[in-house]
C-alpha cells in the first residue's frame, strides 16, 4: 500500500485548502466538546472534592433560638451523622472607604479547628483566630479581595447595638458560598456588597444573647439516609417548633449549591448540543466535499479495480481522506479545547470560588473527542467513496454522464426566468442541478444564523430580565432590612431619615403553601396597600396591585403548585402557632428569579396573628443626600441589612453578563466559522467543478471579479435561505434553552428585537463576504489557459 | 463465423454465447450478441470495429472488469459471467494486464509510481525500473503524467501493465490519441513483447491498418463477430502506415 499511501498524502498537501475548511470545522466541534465537557468536569469533581473534604452541610434548620439541649436531640434522630450548633446574623458593616453601608453575615466558628466542622472553613490568608482578643474576624476571600482588605487590617460593625471594631485574622472560603449570594432571591454574587465574616463562637454566643443557644443547625446524613432529608425535616421543624423554626434546607435547596449544580448541569447539556450541531455541518460539508473527491477520482477509483485492487483496499485509500482530516481536526480541536476550557475556568472562577480548581487531564474525553472527530469525518467520506465502488470497474472508468442538463423547474414559467437575466440562469441552474450541496449550504447557513441568533437572544434576554427585575418590579433606589419585627412606628423613624423622599414597609415571612400534593416552603412578601416601591409585574410590564385579600404568585411558583386564579391554597405561617388558613390566588405575575409570592401587608399580619408588623423598608432616595443617608444607616443599631438597587443592577450587568458576553463571543466567532467554512468549501467544490466556465468567460473578457459575482449570486440565493430558516431555527433553541434552564432560581425571558435579527443578518451576511473574498481571489489565481486547453 | 473450439488445448479463455445489454432507462442497447470466441496462449490478437460496435465490451468481458448479461467466460475451468467480485479482482489482479485508451495513469503520482501501483499489488513482478526500461522510458521515471508527452503516458500505462507479469494483455485504442511515429513504437514494443515473452495480446483499435501486426483479426459489427481471420503475414510495426 505504500504507494497508495503516498498519493494519500500528495492529494491531501495539493487539497489542503479545501480540507482545512472542513479541518476547522471539525476543530470547531471537537474544541467545543472537550472545552465545555472539561470545564464540566473540572467544576464537578472540585465540587466533589471541596464538598467532600470541608464536611458541606447536608442540611440547615433556622430557628429564633434554640437551646444547645435541642440541638442534641436533632443528632440524635436516626439517619443523621452529625449536627453542630452556629449563631449567624447579618450585619451591617461600615468601610470607612465605602460610602454605603454594606451587608454582612455574621457566622460563630470554633476558636481551633474551624477547618474541621461542618461547612468548615479553608483559610486562604492570615493565621487565623488567635488567644490574644475576642474581636478577630475571619473575612470571605472574595469580600476581603474586593475592599482590599488584608490580615491586621481593622474593620466596623455594628454589633447588637454596639459599633464594634474587629482584626482581621484572615481571610477564608467556605463550601457554602462557593457562590457568594446571601439567598434565593439573589441571581449574581456580589462579594463587593455581601461579605462573610466569622467571629469566635464564644464571642459571638456571649455578645449576641446566645449563651447555651444557637439560631442555625447544620447537620450532615448517614450515607444512604439523603433520600429522606424532607421526612427528617420535617420531623426537625415539629420538634424544635416552641423555639421558632424559620426555615429548613435540605442541600438541594441550598443557594449556593443550586446555583453550581445548575451550572454544573447546564454545562452538560451544552457539552451535547454544541458540539453535535457543530459536527453535524462538519460531517455534512465533509460528505459533499468527498463525494465530489470520490467522483472527480472515478476514473482512478475504476482503474486501480481493473488492475486487480480490491473493493477494500480502494475503500481504505479513500476513507484515509476522512481519517486524516478526523485525526488532525480531532487532535487540533483537544489542543484548543483544552486550553478554551482553562479560559472558561478563569471565567467560572470569578462566579464560584472553590480552594482550588481540580484540572486533570481527562484522557478519556480525549479519546472520545477523538473518536468523535474521526467517526464524523469518516461518515462524511464513506458515501461518495461506496457510491463509485458499486459501479463496474468497467463502467467507472467511463466518462462520467454529463451532468442533469436540460431545464430547471423555473425554466416552465418563461415569463418569470426571462426577467432574470443569464447571470441568474447560471446561479439558479447550478443550484438546482445539485440539490444536495444546495441543500447543505442552506443548512449550514441557517445553523451557523440560528446559533448567532440565539446567542445575540439570549444575551438580550439578561438585559430584559436585569430591567424587568430591577427597572420595573422593585422600584425602590435601597432597602434596609430590620433586625426583628417592628411596629408601624419603625416605617416613621425611617421615613425621618436624611435623603429619604418616600418609605414603604414590608413584611416577609416564611410560609408552607401547599395546593393538594405540591407544597413549598418560601417567604412571602407582604405590601402595603398603594405600595409603589415594589410593583408585580404581568408579562407586558403591566403592574398588578395587590388586593386585599388572597396571594399573588409568581408564573413559576403557580406552575410548581399547579395553582390557577382563583384556586384555594393553605398558607400556614412558619411561627408561632402556625395556624393553617385557606387564602385564594387573587393573580399570577411574571418572576424570573426566584419564586415571588405577595400578599398585602395587613392581610398577611392578621394571618400571623399580629398587628401590622414591619420587617424590611423600602427607601426613595434624593440621589443629592444620598451619602447622608448612607453614613445614618451605618450608625442604626436595628438594621440588619442593606442593600442598593443600583448596586445589585449594575453587579449584575457589569459581572455577569459582560462575562456572558465573552462566551457568548466565543459561540458567534465559531458559527461565524461554520458559515465561513461551509461557504468556501462550498464555492471551492463549485469551483473546481466549473473550472471551465470560468475559464471561458475569462477568455471572453470577463474580470475574475465579474465571474466572481456570478459565485456570489449564487451563494446569496443561499444564503438568504438559510438565515431566512435560521430565524424559527434559533428562535426554537432559544425556547429550548429557556427550558433547560428553567430551574426555581432562574428563568430566562425569551424576548425578540428586531436589533437582533438585524444583526443575525449582518454578522452572518460579514461572514459570507469574507467567503466570498476568497472565492474571488480564487478566481482571480485560476490558470484559465490550461483549463481551456485541459480535455475533460 | 465462430472459431473452431474443438481440440486447443492451451486456450486461455473461451467465450460462449456471451451477450451484454446496457439498459438504460426504457432503451435496451445491445453492446454484444451472443459472442463465441477463444483465445490461445501467445496469441497476438486484433479486434476490429467501428465506433460503438462494442469492442471495448467485449474487452471487459475478457478483462473481467464487467459481466455479460448471458453467456459464459471461461478461464481455467471457472466461469467468470457467474464469479463473484473476490474472484474478479483476483482473476484482474493475477491474469490480465490492462492498457488503457486514454492512458488512465494518476495524475498525482509519477511514471514510476504509476508503475508500482501494479507491482504492489502481485507476489513477483517486475522491478518498476526494469518496467520502464523496457518501454524506454527509464529517464522519465520521476515525472508526472502531466509532464509527460501521450505517447510517453501510454508508455507507462505499458509499463504498468506489463509490470504485473500477466498472462494477458489487454490493449484498448492504445494508439488512439497517437501520431504515426508513437503508434509504431508502440506497437513496436507490444509486438516485441508478444514475440520475445510470448505474451498472450488483445488489442483492439478502429484504425484497419493496425490489424496486420496481429496473427488473428476479429471483426466485430454491432455487436457480433462478423469476421474472424489469420493474417498470414504480419506486418513489423515499424512498417504500418496509414
Ligand atoms: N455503461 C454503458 N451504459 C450504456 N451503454 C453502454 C455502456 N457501455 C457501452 N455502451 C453502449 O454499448 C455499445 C458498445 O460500446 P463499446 O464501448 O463497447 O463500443 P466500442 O466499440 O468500444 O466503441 P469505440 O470505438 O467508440 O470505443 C455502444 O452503443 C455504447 O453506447
Ligand atoms: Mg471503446
Amino acid at each position: 500500500m505504500r504507494v497508495l499511501t503516498r498519493k494519500l498524502w500528495r492529494e491531501i498537501f495539493n487539497s489542503a485548502g479545501v480540507l482545512a475548511t472542513v479541518v476547522v470545522i471539525i476543530m470547531v466541534g471537537t474544541s467545543s466538546f472537550i472545552c465545555v465537557k472539561s470545564a464540566q468536569r473540572i467544576l464537578e469533581t472540585s465540587q466533589e472534592a471541596y464538598y467532600r473534604d470541608y464536611r458541606f452541610a447536608d442540611f440547615w434548620v433556622n430557628v429564633k433560638k434554640a437551646p444547645l439541649s435541642a440541638v442534641k436531640r436533632v443528632a440524635d434522630l436516626p439517619g443523621v451523622a452529625a449536627v453542630e450548633s452556629r449563631v449567624v446574623f447579618d450585619v451591617i458593616l461600615d468601610l470607612p472607604h465605602v460610602v454605603e453601608p454594606i451587608t454582612g453575615r455574621l457566622i460563630s466558628a470554633p476558636t481551633r479547628g474551624f477547618d474541621e466542622t461542618i461547612n468548615g472553613i479553608s483559610l486562604v490568608r492570615g493565621s487565623g483566630f488567635s488567644d490574644d482578643r475576642n474581636e478577630e474576624v475571619i473575612l470571605g476571600e472574595g469580600f476581603a479581595q474586593e475592599h482590599d482588605l488584608h490580615p491586621g487590617d481593622r474593620i466596623n460593625l455594628i454589633l447588637n447595638r454596639k459599633r464594634e471594631s474587629f482584626i482581621i485574622a484572615g481571610t477564608a472560603l467556605s463550601p457554602e458560598y462557593v457562590y457568594m449570594v446571601r439567598g434565593e432571591g439573589d441571581f449574581t454574587p456580589d462579594a463587593e456588597h455581601f461579605g462573610i465574616l466569622y467571629v469566635k463562637e464564644a464571642y459571638a454566643r456571649k455578645a449576641l444573647d446566645f449563651d447555651g443557644a444557637c439560631n442555625e443547625i447544620v447537620g450532615r446524613l448517614v450515607p444512604g439516609a439523603q433520600a429522606d432529608v424532607d421526612l427528617l425535616l420535617d420531623r426537625i421543624d415539629r420538634m424544635l417548633q416552641p423555639f421558632g423554626v424559620l426555615s429548613t434546607t435540605p442541600r438541594s435547596r441550598q443557594a449556593s449549591h443550586r446555583f453550581l449544580s445548575d451550572e454544573i448541569r447546564g454545562l452538560g447539556i451544552t457539552a451535547t448540543v454544541m458540539p453535535t450541531i457543530f459536527l453535524a455541518v462538519a460531517a455534512l460539508v465533509l460528505n459533499i466535499l468527498m463525494t465530489r473527491l470520490a467522483e472527480r477520482q472515478r476514473t482512478t477509483m475504476g482503474t486501480l479495480k481493473a488492475l486487480g485492487y480490491s473493493n477494500r483496499q480502494v475503500i481504505t485509500h479513500f476513507l484515509g481522506f476522512g481519517v486524516v482530516v478526523g485525526i488532525v481536526g480531532g487532535l487540533t480541536g483537544i489542543g484548543l479545547g483544552i486550553s478554551m476550557s482553562y479560559g472558561l475556568i478563569s471565567l467560572y472562577a470569578d462566579f464560584f470560588k472553590f480552594p482550588q480548581f481540580l484540572f486533570t487531564t481527562y484522557a478519556d474525553l480525549w479519546i472520545v473527542g477523538m473518536i468523535i472527530s474521526v467517526v464524523f469525518s469518516v461518515a462524511g467520506t464513506i458515501k461518495g467513496t461506496l457510491a463509485v465502488l458499486r459501479l463496474t470497474p468497467a463502467e467507472a472508468m467511463r466518462p462520467k454522464p454529463p451532468a442533469r442538463g436540460g431545464a430547471v423547474f423555473l425554466e416552465k414559467y418563461p415569463a418569470l426566468w426571462r426577467s432574470m437575466g443569464f447571470r441568474s440562469h447560471i446561479a439558479l441552474r447550478s443550484l438546482l442541478r445539485n440539490p444536495t450541496r444546495t441543500l447543505s449550504g442552506i443548512l449550514s447557513t441557517a445553523l451557523a444564523g440560528s446559533i448567532i441568533l440565539s446567542t445575540l437572544m439570549m444575551y438580550d434576554s439578561m438585559w430584559y430580565l436585569v430591567d424587568f427585575q430591577f427597572e420595573h418590579v422593585l422600584r425602590s433606589d435601597a432597602t434596609i432590612g430590620m433586625r426583628d419585627e417592628r411596629s408601624r412606628l419603625a416605617l416613621y423613624e425611617t421615613q425621618r431619615l436624611p435623603g429619604v423622599d418616600y418609605a414603604e414597609p414590608t413584611l416577609g415571612v416564611v410560609c408552607d403553601i401547599r395546593n393538594g400534593r405540591n407544597a413549598r416552603r418560601l417567604a412571602v412578601l407582604a405590601l402595603e396597600e398603594n405600595h409603589r416601591l415594589t410593583n408585580p409585574c404581568q408579562r407586558d410590564l403591566s403592574p398588578i396591585a395587590i388586593p386585599p385579600q388572597g396571594l399573588v404568585l409568581a408564573s413559576k411558583l403557580a406552575n410548581i403548585l399547579d395553582a390557577d386564579v382563583g384556586d384555594r391554597l393553605e398558607l400556614t405561617p412558619v411561627r408561632g402557632r402556625r395556624r393553617t388558613v385557606q387564602v385564594p390566588v387573587a393573580s399570577i405575575v411574571e418572576g424570573f428569579l426566584g419564586l415571588d409570592c405577595y400578599a398585602d401587608l395587613t392581610y398577611l399580619s392578621r394571618m400571623v396573628g399580629e398587628a401590622a408588623a414591619v420587617n424590611s423598608v423600602q427607601l426613595s432616595v434624593n440621589p443629592v443626600r444620598a451619602d447622608a443617608l448612607f453614613r445614618t444607616v451605618k450608625t442604626l443599631p436595628n438594621a440588619q441589612g442593606f442593600s442598593v438597587r443600583a448596586n445589585t443592577k449594575g453587579n449584575i450587568e457589569s459581572t455577569f453578563i459582560e462575562t456572558m458576553g465573552i462566551s457568548l463571543g466565543m459561540m458567534v466567532i465559531f458559527a461565524g466559522v461554520i458559515a465561513f467554512g461551509s461557504m468556501i468549501n462550498l464555492s471551492l467544490i463549485e469551483i473546481t467543478d466549473r473550472q471551465r466556465d470560468i475559464a471561458t468567460f475569462r477568455v471572453l473578457g470577463y474580470h475574475p471579479s465579474q465571474v466572481a459575482a456570478i459565485f456570489f449570486r449564487q451563494n446569496m440565493i443561499v444564503f438568504t435561505l438559510g438565515l431566512i430558516l435560521s430565524f424559527p431555527l434559533g428562535y426554537g433553541m432559544v425556547v429550548g434553552m429557556a427550558q433547560a434552564y428553567d430551574t426555581e432560581l432562574f428563568r430566562m425571558p425569551v424576548v425578540v428585537n428586531l436589533p437582533v435579527i438585524v444583526w443575525t443578518g449582518l454578522l452572518a451576511f460579514g461572514f459570507v463576504l469574507l467567503a466570498q473574498w476568497v472565492v474571488y481571489r480564487q478566481i482571480a489565481k485560476l490558470d484559465w489557459l490550461e483549463a481551456v486547453q485541459a480535455k475533460e | 463465423m465462430a472459431d473452431s473450439t474443438t481440440t486447443v488445448p492451451q486456450a486461455v479463455l473461451r467465450i460462449e454465447r456471451v451477450s451484454r445489454i446496457f439498459r438504460m432507462g426504457e432503451v435496451e442497447v445491445p453492446a454484444l450478441v451472443e459472442v463465441d470466441m477463444t483465445i490461445e496462449a501467445g496469441e497476438f490478437i486484433a479486434i476490429l470495429g467501428p465506433s460503438g460496435s462494442g469492442k471495448s465490451t467485449l474487452l471487459n468481458m475478457i478483462g473481467g472488469t464487467d459481466r455479460p448479461t448471458s453467456g459464459s467466460v471461461w478461464h481455467e475451468g471457472h466461469d467468470l459471467a457467474v464469479a463473484d467480485d473476490g474472484e474478479l479482482t483476483e482473476y484482474r489482479r493475477e491474469k490480465v494486464g490492462f492498457i488503457f485508451q486514454f492512458y488512465n495513469l494518476v495524475p498525482s503520482l509519477t511514471a514510476y509510481e504509476n508503475v508500482q501501483v501494479a507491482t504492489e499489488l502481485v507476489d513477483d513482478p517486475l522491478d518498476p525500473k526494469d518496467a520502464l526500461e523496457m518501454v524506454e522510458l527509464s529517464d522519465r521515471a520521476s515525472h508526472f503524467p502531466a509532464q509527460l508527452s501521450g505517447g510517453e503516458q501510454q508508455r507507462v500505462a505499458i509499463a504498468r501493465a506489463l509490470a504485473k507479469r500477466p498472462e494477458l494483455l489487454l490493449a484498448d485504442e492504445p494508439t488512439g490519441a497517437l501520431d504515426l511515429t508513437t503508434s509504431r513504437s508502440v506497437l513496436g514494443i507490444l509486438q516485441r513483447l508478444n514475440r520475445e515473452q510470448n505474451l498472450t495480446i488483445i488489442l483492439i483499435t478502429h484504425n484497419a491498418a493496425i490489424p496486420a501486426i496481429a496473427h488473428r483479426v476479429v471483426r466485430i459489427v454491432s455487436g457480433r463477430i462478423a469476421e474472424s481471420r489469420i493474417n498470414e503475414h504480419v506486418l513489423p510495426a515499424e512498417e504500418v502506415s496509414w
